[in-house]
């Protein structure tokens, strides 16, 4: 039965191998995907019931002994990352049918979208379940792969320009990582997790410190950690809605994953808590002040995904339970809330052909439902009880206060300060977007590259021109169109998923908290890679 | 409880499909649900005072201490009264308030419901952070209520405003809760207030908490949102901004101040902005025209007071406080009430446009002037003997606190306010009702039912006053618990000549006489406010908000720079610093070994001087050539290390590289463009070197304190005994860590197809291969049939006879390489690569028709069943009851002169590997070549098409 820890990776794989086979048909394609996906959500769920009651579950890939071979592990953690992940991934997948994000136009990116996106799937499963350290990098090379077609989808100039960016401060990261990476095996001959566990310890205090530095650096850049965030806001915002919207959810959590497992299972203790701690602050304040100054619904989002990265490093910096259970729970509350918030952004361009607030307006009364589906998760975000966001900045802050001296204490203010300025940049959206009566319809829409899907656009300079047209003759018929049911659906579904994350906030804490108490005793995890294999 | 406060929320929840049936009587089935909940309270308030409390609790989340604990103590039971029975009238209210056909109706009642919900919930809640959740929801709840008609901007602000003040004040309270549940270790309310923790934190956190309260109460300095929420429906004026929301800082007041009011700070912050918010908020209101306005502000006075009050903590005082609340609540909903139907019959607010309406809405009048009276604290109304308790309180300031002279100071403050409130309330009633010589406003007759609630709560103003003595004993369940002080409280409509009867009359005269005067007194306010420069609370705020607006845009310029260059470099200087400090720190005894050989160093001298001259190259072709240099070192420096497998596979993978490069090349101008500045590069320089330095350093550290053994020397001997191989790196890469390799072929699916994608957006790859079967037909033969596409100065014919011969033969060596692979240099990754440059040597020679004829498939389904292949060799031992990915070892008998094939599965996987690689080849080959070949012909020449993108 523990084999079924393979599964998430695996299956993605299989099915985007056979998605690219089935190439021609889009509802081979399709069908591939959903099966695929929703036996993935099917896996992980099965493994966090698993790994919650039976311990983590591990599996030895071809029987190789842990000391040689690669072990994959599912415990707490690693299950709940996993089961909301795929299940965002899974509803951004049914968003982006409703989108017709790669169906339209002729049937040549068609075969990319559905294995790319499938692929992205199994890197992230991948560094979730990884207990080796150079499996982890693959994990992340096959995300970040996959992440560079995605955002390059349709090869727009500035979804061109933006994918430089991303992809080559990616490649430095990758690098970053290498070099930790054989650092650590210079230093101690292995990479796996659990063995690296009891080799750290041994030695040196200043040698340990700097791999424990080193790999932090890498994590960081993955999750966008100020001052290593910039490159985020400059390339997030040009890729298609589902794009954007799975990154949002995704990405930045895996490094913030990472940096939770290394530091509790390889750096026990709380021994860079000042340094995160100010990470967290810098990264907090400075990433809200950019959402406050920007005037996009996408951009803002964005550098609030950016400023609630410092909430989860928060919570890891104390190494306390109390704090690491706020932090996984922040986790899960913001992959979900991100992500949902990012779709509704593509809803709104879709309805109105941008997500310029000062192009936007009146959608609280042309658009009621729509209004709805914004303003819970917007205001989910900004921590505006009872919903989850909220909650998870209870436990952090607890676990601030209860920590107790004065730099614990500012972080628990700047948090503070942080949720009130995310508040008011959300507030400025609702002002501006949904309440504030439409400029006039006739005004032009200046169509730079953002209401671009695919095919519509040629590479390049090749045949703007062309795709320029095409691309204000199907704004005009979009405008007017009422939401596809194909995208609503899923942003309800994530919505009401996200509304669930407070209802079940007991159990749900619960289970952060046991994982929370299972990092900090090291353990389990260690003898069931150690000593678990079959 | 926990059930009438989830009724609350599921009438909102079906509020919108009933407004869809119902239309306006939609308002009288929600008003049921409060009022329900009045009866039921009714019921059990008795209980609570008689000291019986009820408490209900549902868990929720026990690991932050929130668990939905609820109680009906005394102090509860009258709020939870006032929050229903307020509710209720109020929604029953707007039946008529409404116009037929108000398209935002559905979000109102509905909104406005769970508004009632949340406050109910808020004043039954005894868990710290159940009470800030319920908070919050009424802050969240009355921003959308004030902003019911967003389309005028005044009203969007006023919403904005009312959200972020109030807000702000809640967050710092929050920050209070976290230290308060700290030290109590508890978030239980009644745990808290029965032994209170003691020490500065709980001081601190006491009074942030109390900050919530002010914002929340709209107390100087946050006054000014609420006359601005004066923008929401008249109904949610009387509802939020009088009876209800607004008395949620009264109540956290009123609730801490048994236990707490004897902390530092706590009487100074509350009698201090208490009094001064009851005089400025008086002295505004007598300026205004608007009559809502009029009684905004005066709301805002009347909170002071009540903030004064019931902070003053002693035992009369918070008796006298419950009181007022309820006298408040009872006659400032019912003005509210009747400013609406005034706005409703008339079509306007302004005093100076309304002239004897008493004769045309007599009801209306009578309950104005009742209501009126009770706000002036005139017999024989509730907010006379309300107010008298006061004033009686605050006579024993001194013998129940202690306050000395400060006590003295707050009486005469709160005799000031009176004297204000007696002033707002002639000039409210006289503004209202009174004759002046302007045309009479067309009034519009009302229904009958538009006027009861007013009328029953302006009533109930009267029948409170007569109410003393049932009352008394209720209100001292409440304020019984604090010590007794110099008096009995009571409350009663003739307490005999007290000198608090006294302080009535003299503010009622001196009110009266303002009012009278009220010509001089306004020009006198003019010229004050004119000469003081007084600073502007609102002012202020909207100061602050531009001024984080500006910050916000400063910083993110500085951080947020839009510069790869930038970017990468910071990323470079904290990878140099962070892990720098560690190795600085301790940098001490590093071994350094000689190098093994000669060799060695000249590789590296080489390879130095290549990666040098690379960057230096204003070239690209050059550069590309030269970072090959670079790769090739790399591979003789394997084999000089020993590893002929991996030189092997590093030389196929440069050249590939190197020519893919080239080809991209063609689309590209032969010169690097944007030469950066050269103090640009020396900075670039000086941060290249320190990497190299840094990224030394940390492996010189690292490789010194290694004392374990490292894996690596140990796969020898299982990856013969376990994987069946001889190769231990092709075992390592399809066995030990085929999981790698797994991931690392599905970066190479993803990779070719990602680069096909973008290339073919114009060019239609799905059909390119179709149309070279096509063109076949039309080409000459020659020796390679598809080369007859490509113009003929450009063939060479030795060249395609070479790639003819050379073609079967390299496709035959991959293909033995991967088989070979287990046991000898070679496997899948090599034996693609080699086809790889098979297919590359087609095209090379004869173009991308040639390159089609000899492949004639989509590279993604080669990619795609590679992926698939490998996935099936994983899957497979899994489905068996294995491992997955594990190998089975099997010696099959050919038949042929008695062989044995040594067959290890991992074979399976190693031919997925090999099949994705030839896919790769192809697809690279096909969009890079063939694809950029076929713009190329589109636009124009080759060599001069611009497509570059610039990065900088």
């Amino acid at each position: 039965m523990t084999q079924i820890v393979v599964l998430p990776v695996l299956l993605p794989l299989l099915g985007a191998g056979l998605c690219l086979v089935f190439g021609r048909s889009a509802r081979a394609q399709r069908l591939i995907s959903v099966v695929v996906l929703t036996t993935v959500v099917v896996t992980a769920t099965t493994l966090l019931v698993r790994a919650d009651r039976y311990g983590p579950q591990s599996v030895q890939i071809g029987g190789w002994g842990p000391d040689i071979g690669i072990s994959l592990i599912a415990d707490r953690l690693s299950a709940l990352m996993l089961l909301v992940s795929t299940f965002v991934t899974l509803c951004v997948l049914l968003y982006s049918f409703g989108q017709g994000i790669v169906e339209y136009g002729r049937e040549t990116p068609l075969s990319v979208f559905h294995p790319t996106f499938l692929v992205l799937s199994a890197g992230v499963s991948n560094a979730f379940l990884s207990a080796d350290l150079f499996n982890l990098f693959v994990g992340f090379e096959v995300l970040l792969a996959a992440s560079f077609v995605l955002i390059t989808l349709g090869g727009t100039e500035a979804r061109i320009r933006a994918g430089t960016i991303y992809v080559i401060v990616s490649l430095v990261s990758s690098a970053v990582f290498l070099v930790a990476i054989s650092c650590v095996y210079a230093a101690t001959g292995t990479v796996n997790f659990a063995e690296l566990a009891g080799r750290i310890a041994e030695l040196p205090p200043g040698v340990a410190q700097m791999l424990q530095l080193l790999l932090l650096t890498t994590f960081c850049i993955k999750a966008a950690v100020f001052p290593l965030s910039a490159w985020l806001p400059d390339s997030y915002p040009t890729a298609p809605a589902p794009v954007t919207a799975v990154f949002a959810g995704l990405l930045t959590k895996v490094g913030i994953y990472a940096i939770v497992r290394t530091q509790t299972l390889l750096f026990p203790g709380d021994g860079l808590r000042s340094l995160l701690l100010w990470a967290s602050i810098l990264t907090m304040v400075i990433g809200i002040l950019g959402a406050v100054a920007q005037s996009d619904i996408k951009r803002i989002l964005s550098f609030t995904l950016v400023s609630h990265i410092g909430y989860m490093l928060f919570g890891i910096a104390f190494a306390s339970q109390l704090g690491l259970s706020g932090a996984i729970f922040y986790i899960a509350h913001h992959i979900t809330v991100q992500t949902v918030l990012f779709l509704v952004a593509g809803l709104i361009e879709y309805r109105s052909g941008t997500t310029n607030l000062s192009r936007l307006g009146g959608l609280a009364r042309s658009a009621p439902v729509l209004s709805v589906v914004f303003f819970i998760p917007a205001m989910n975000l900004a921590g505006i009880p009872p919903f989850s966001g909220f909650l998870g900045k209870v436990a952090l802050g607890q676990a601030g206060i209860a920590d107790g001296d004065w730099l614990a204490i500012t972080t628990v203010a700047a948090s503070i300060l942080t949720s009130l300025l995310t508040l008011y940049a959300i507030a400025k959206v609702w002002n501006r977007a949904f309440w504030q009566p439409a400029p006039d319809a006739d005004q032009e829409h200046d169509d730079e590259d953002d209401w671009s899907h695919g095919p519509l656009h040629g590479g390049g300079a090749v045949a703007n021109s062309g795709g320029t047209l095409m691309t204000t003759m199907w704004q005009k018929v979009a405008t007017k169109q009422r939401l596809p049911l194909a995208m609503g659906l899923p942003t309800a579904l994530l919505v009401i998923f996200s509304v669930g994350l407070t209802v079940l906030a007991g159990p749900l804490f619960g289970i952060t908290d046991r994982a929370a108490a299972e990092l900090l005793e090291r353990t389990p995890y260690i003898t069931a890679v150690l000593g678990g294999s079959p | 409880m926990i059930t009438i406060v989830t009724l609350h929320f599921l009438a909102a929840a079906i509020a919108p499909a009933l407004v869809r049936r119902l239309e306006r009587r939609t308002f009288l089935v929600l008003a049921l649900v409060p009022l329900g909940s009045f009866l039921w309270l009714l019921g059990q308030a008795e209980a609570a005072f008689d000291g019986d409390v009820r408490t209900e609790r549902v868990q929720w989340i026990p690991t932050i201490d929130l668990q939905i604990d609820l109680a009906l103590t005394p102090l509860n039971a009258v709020m939870a009264l006032v929050v229903t029975g307020v509710g209720a009238l109020v929604l029953f209210y707007c039946r008529w308030y409404f116009r037929e056909g108000d398209r935002e109706m559905w979000r109102f009642s509905s909104v406005l419901t769970a508004f009632a919900g949340s406050m109910l919930g808020l004043v039954v809640s005894d868990n710290l952070y159940v009470l800030f959740v319920f908070w919050e929801l009424t802050t969240v709840l009355s921003f959308l209520l004030i902003g019911h008609n967003p389309e005028r901007k005044a009203n969007r602000r006023a919403a904005m405003n009312a959200l972020i003040v109030t807000t702000f004040g809640g967050l710092v309270m929050l920050l209070g809760l976290f230290v308060l549940g700290h030290e109590a270790g508890t978030a239980r309310i009644s745990e808290i207030l029965a032994s209170p923790p003691q020490g500065t934190a709980t001081t601190i956190a006491v009074l942030l908490i109390l900050v919530g309260a002010i914002s929340k109460s709209a107390l100087v300095p946050f006054h000014f949102w609420l006359p601005g929420a004066m923008a929401a429906p008249t109904p949610v004026s009387a509802y939020l901004h009088a009876a209800a929301m607004v008395k949620a800082g009264v109540f956290l007041v009123a609730l801490l101040a048994p236990a707490f009011s004897d902390i530092p700070g706590w009487r100074p912050l509350l009698l201090g902005t208490g009094i001064v918010t009851m005089v400025i908020g008086g002295l505004r209101a007598l300026r205004q025209h608007d009559i809502k306005l009029l009684l905004a502000y005066g709301t805002v006075s009347q909170l002071g007071f009540l903030i004064a009050v019931v902070g003053a903590g002693t035992q009369a005082a918070m008796f006298a406080g419950l009181a007022l609340v309820l006298g408040h609540a009872l006659f400032k909903s019912t003005l509210f009430l009747v400013v609406g139907v005034i706005d409703r019959s008339t079509g306007t607010r302004d005093l100076r446009e309304l002239t004897g309406l008493h004769r045309k809405l007599p009801v209306v009048f009578v309950a104005t002037l009742l209501a009126a009276a009770s706000m002036a604290g005139l017999p024989p109304l509730l907010g006379f003997t309300a107010k008298e308790a006061a004033l009686a309180a605050f006579l024993d300031l001194d013998a129940d606190a202690g306050l000395g002279v400060w006590g003295t100071v707050a009486l005469v403050g709160l005799v000031l306010g009176s004297t204000l409130t007696v002033a707002y309330t002639a000039r409210f009633v006289w503004g209202a009702f009174g004759v002046r010589s302007v045309t009479p406003p067309t009034v519009t007759p009302q229904r009958l039912g538009f006027v009861v609630a007013p009328a029953l709560l302006a009533g109930l103003s009267l029948v409170g006053g007569f109410a003393g003595g049932f009352l008394t004993p209720r209100l001292m369940a409440y304020a019984g618990d604090a010590p007794a002080g110099a008096h009995e409280p009571l409350l009663t409509l003739w307490h005999g000549v007290t000198p608090a009867l006294g302080l009535s009359v003299l503010a009622v005269t001196a009110g009266l006489l303002l009012w009278v005067a009220r010509r001089a007194v306004a020009s006198a306010q003019r010229r004050f406010v004119e000469s003081m420069h007084v600073p502007d609370a609102e002012l202020v705020y909207h100061g602050i908000i531009r001024g984080v607006d500006r910050t916000s845009i400063e910083v993110t310029g500085r951080t947020q720079r839009g510069s790869l260059p930038v970017y990468v470099g910071i990323t470079l200087l904290v990878l140099v610093t962070i892990p720098g400090i560690a190795l600085v720190r301790t940098w001490d005894g590093v071994r350094l070994r000689g190098p093994d050989n000669l060799l060695q160093v000249a590789i590296v001298v080489v390879v130095v001087l290549a990666a040098i001259l690379t960057v230096r190259s204003r070239r690209r072709l050059r550069a590309v050539l030269l970072l090959g240099v670079t790769g090739y070192g790399t591979a003789l420096l394997f084999v000089a290390h020993g590893a002929p497998d991996l030189a092997l596979t590093q030389v196929l993978v440069e050249t590939f590289s190197v020519v893919t490069f080239v080809l991209v090349m063609r689309r590209l101008p032969p010169f690097f463009s944007d030469r950066p500045f050269t103090s640009a590069r020396r900075i670039r320089v000086a941060v290249g070197c320190l990497v190299g330095l840094a990224v030394g350093g940390y492996a010189l550290m690292a490789a010194n304190a290694r004392t374990a053994r490292p894996v690596g020397l140990d796969f020898a001997e299982p990856a013969y005994d376990y994987g069946g191989g001889n190769n231990i790196v092709n075992v390592t890469l399809v066995d030990i860590r085929v999981w790698d390799t797994f991931g690392e072929i599905a970066v190479l699916v993803v990779a070719a197809t990602g680069v096909a994608s973008l290339i073919f957006l114009l060019t239609d790859r799905a059909t390119s291969h179709r149309e070279a079967r096509r063109d076949r037909a039309s080409s000459d033969a020659g020796w390679l049939r598809g080369a007859g596409l490509i113009a003929d100065r450009r063939r060479s014919v030795v060249f395609e006879i070479v790639a003819r011969i050379v073609f079967p033969v390299l496709m035959t060596f991959s293909i033995y390489l991967t088989f070979a692979g287990h046991n000898l240099p070679g496997g899948g990754f090599a034996g693609g690569l080699i086809a790889g440059l098979a297919l590359m040597v087609r095209y090379l020679a004869g173009g991308r028709a040639e390159l089609d004829s000899a492949a004639p498939v989509d590279a993604g389904v080669v990619l795609g069943s590679g992926l698939v292949i490998a996935a099936l060799s994983g899957v497979v031992p899994a489905l068996l009851g294995y491992n997955a990915f594990q190998s089975g070892i099997f010696d099959v008998p050919t038949g042929l002169f008695g062989y044995e094939v040594h067959l290890v599965t991992s074979l399976f996987f190693d031919l997925g590997v090999y099949l994705v690689v030839v896919g790769l080849s192809l697809d690279v080959l096909r969009s890079l070549g063939g694809g950029i070949d076929k713009q190329g012909e589109e636009t124009g020449d080759v060599e001069t098409a611009t497509g570059e993108v610039s990065i900088a």
